[in-house]
């Protein structure tokens, strides 16, 4: 699977062009987050890999802006291991070994779509779009 | 015979001079508090005692009430310093003419909320230059009012530790019942009991290891920051009848790592410090031995609604420290994930430094002079004005239903002279709200119908809601009035900014 990030200006928000694309590349797209209303805004999807770079095209093609989908960056020599981000992961892509070390899954995380744990800890050694 | 007796009088107790000659001769035998539960469980107390003669504790943990006293030194021509600030945060100045204290919950004035005294202090125990700036009134020995410079640690007289309270021997687990995202000193508590927080190292937690306080008193010798410190007495807050003891510490920040000292921010709330603190605890007889093998699994703390902003705020249920470390606990039959907030791995860390300190002879345990109290109470403030709620304050909501048009409401906005219609059901129950603005909004937009306009995301508060509580709201939304509800969502009436204002400014 691939992840993109969709994003949709104001102008062709009302159009349904992730639903044009799906229905005309016979090709299913999981919305994984979304934050768009009239003012524009972006999504969150995942792609067959097979499909990934047509889908992105045809995208692009009907205005859409792809960027690519990155995970939170963890600053390892900032981090104190207290696991302040844990409980704030809605895709537990946050996990705390036995050692109670804190890993981070950057298949799993969301990444700019949610920032959830971003502000969350108190060290700041979680930054997003780096 | 003699001799066999006093053979047995040693097996039944040990003291600190004896664990100290056996530091000296390289024969202590000292394990971290984690390995002692284990042989413990393993071989049984008696056993565990007749082998063990130390064993070491850890947390690293939050705690605002920490901060740092600095001497600068005179400057020529010399200055009484009346305000001070390090980087942009200000420091303490309550002493003689260059002693200040940086408190790490003091936040910067250019970068609030990012960067505080916790910080400061991090930074200078890093090496770091930090930049003084400095006011003062002037006297007849101490003339000049200004000064600019910088600083390191190495240019101060003395850089000491001294924390008020620290290591908190248990604490609360935090969960939010709102239905909106807090931000708090247990961290990012999401809405609707979506997330819960805990603190404390639990079974790893000095503290909790020796809960009568027989062997952790004034003048115990710690591990404090990456260095030995000391305990100076009980903190603030100790609160012992309730298994919430608290300590008071102090250590040579020069000699510190920040590794062990973290400046920290909770977002929203404020800047702290965490504190790494390890204790030796000294088995002297096999009830020590005994305590110190408490697991997580006996120690509970309550889950706390902080949606709930008062002091005594609703407690859900009880959890062990044992749940809490397995990272989800139930909450009203729902399964949430819970964050520690303390470092476990730093807790660890430090409980094995400070082993490997005592078997290499670097550490030497010392008795405390005087121990902690047993039975002080943690009293509430005594307030001498009565708390206000919006019960007093809130009066009859003006109120329309849905399919009323705006003409109608518009005039009844004028008639009562009022800037919220809140907008209800046939049961009277919440449906909305509209504002004077709305209607000026649905006039100039050329809208139609009420339901085009109708505000439905209403921010609302309860009659035994704190007044403060409910103003807190409206500043932070940016609104001008509550609707006042009761458990049912039926509106019982509204309260304004302006009742607040007329309330205050009435005082």
């Amino acid at each position: 699977m691939t992840r993109a990030i969709l994003k949709f200006s104001k102008e062709i928000t009302s159009e349904p062009i992730t639903s044009q694309i799906i229905i005309e590349h016979k090709t299913p797209i999981n919305i994984l987050t979304a934050h768009i209303d009239q003012q524009g805004g972006e999504i969150l999807v995942e792609i067959p890999s097979a499909q990934a770079e047509k889908i992105i095209e045809a995208f692009r093609k009907k205005g859409v802006t792809v960027e690519p989908h990155k995970p939170v960056k963890v600053d390892k020599e900032k981090c104190i291991s207290c696991g302040a981000c844990f409980s704030l992961c809605p895709v537990n892509a946050i996990k705390i070994n036995e050692d109670f070390s804190v890993a981070f899954n950057d298949e799993k995380c969301l990444g700019s779509a949610c920032r959830l744990c971003v502000d969350t800890c108190p060290v700041r050694a979680i930054k997003v779009g780096v | 015979m003699l001799e066999n007796i006093r053979g047995c009088n040693t097996l039944e107790k040990r003291t600190v001079t004896e664990i100290n000659e056996k530091i000296r001769q390289g024969e202590v035998q000292v394990l971290t508090v984690e390995e002692m539960k284990k042989l413990v469980e393993e071989k049984g107390v008696k056993k565990a005692f007749k082998e063990v003669d130390v064993v070491t504790t850890g947390t690293f943990g939050a705690m605002c009430s920490s901060g740092a006293v600095i001497n600068l030194g005179h400057s020529d021509p010399p200055i009484k310093i009346q305000r001070a600030w390090i980087n942009d945060v200000e420091v303490a100045h309550t002493g003689a003419a260059v002693d200040l204290y940086i408190g790490a919950a003091q936040m910067s004035e250019t970068k609030p909320f990012e960067y505080g005294g916790g910080h400061v202090i991090e930074d200078l125990i890093s090496g770091k230059e930090v930049e003084l700036r400095a006011i003062a009134y002037g006297t007849a020995c101490y003339p000049r009012t200004k000064i600019e410079t910088l600083i390191s640690k190495d240019d101060l007289n003395q850089f000491i530790l001294l924390n008020f309270r620290n290591c908190y021997q248990r604490y609360v687990c935090a969960t939010n019942s709102n239905d909106e995202i807090l931000y708090t000193y247990m961290g990012k508590l999401l809405s609707h009991f979506g997330n819960a927080t805990f603190s404390g190292a639990g079974e790893l937690n000095p503290l909790m290891n020796d809960p009568d306080y027989e062997t952790i008193g004034v003048g115990t010798r710690i591990f404090l920051g990456g260095t030995q410190g000391y305990v100076i007495g009980e903190g603030t807050q100790h609160d012992p009848r309730n298994q919430m003891g608290t300590l008071m510490v102090r250590g040579d920040c020069k000699k510190m790592s920040a590794e062990f000292i973290r400046g920290a921010t909770f977002t929203k709330y404020g800047t702290t410090l965490y504190v790494g603190i390890g204790i030796p605890i000294p088995i002297l007889n096999e009830e020590m031995a005994k305590k110190v093998a408490i697991r997580d699994e006996e120690i509970f703390v309550s889950i706390v609604d902080y949606g709930v902003p008062r002091r005594d705020r609703p407690k859900l249920r009880k959890v062990s420290y044992k749940e809490l470390k397995s990272g989800k606990i139930v909450i009203n039959d729902r399964t949430v994930k819970v964050s520690p907030l303390s470092s476990l791995k730093k807790a660890k860390e430090i409980a094995e430094i400070l082993k490997h300190w005592i078997a290499e002879g670097i550490f030497y345990l010392s008795a405390p002079v005087e121990r902690l109290p047993l039975d002080t109470v943690f009293k509430p403030m005594r307030q001498t004005r009565d708390i206000i709620f919006v019960e007093a304050l809130m009066r009859q909501a003006t109120t329309c239903r849905e399919d009323e048009s705006i003409e109608k409401v518009a005039k009844r906005i004028i008639t009562n002279s009022v800037n919220h219609i809140v907008v209800v059901d046939a049961q009277e129950k919440l449906r909305g709200i509209i504002t004077s603005w709305d209607i000026t909004r649905a006039v100039a937009e050329n809208k139609k119908s009420l339901t085009d306009i109708i505000i439905r995301k209403v921010i609302t508060t309860t009659p035994n809601e704190p007044v403060e509580a409910a103003a807190r709201k409206m500043t932070q939304h940016n609104i001008s009035a509550l609707p006042v509800i009761n458990k049912e969502g039926k509106v019982l009436g509204i309260v304004t900014s302006e009742d607040v204002a007329k309330l205050i400014g009435g005082k």
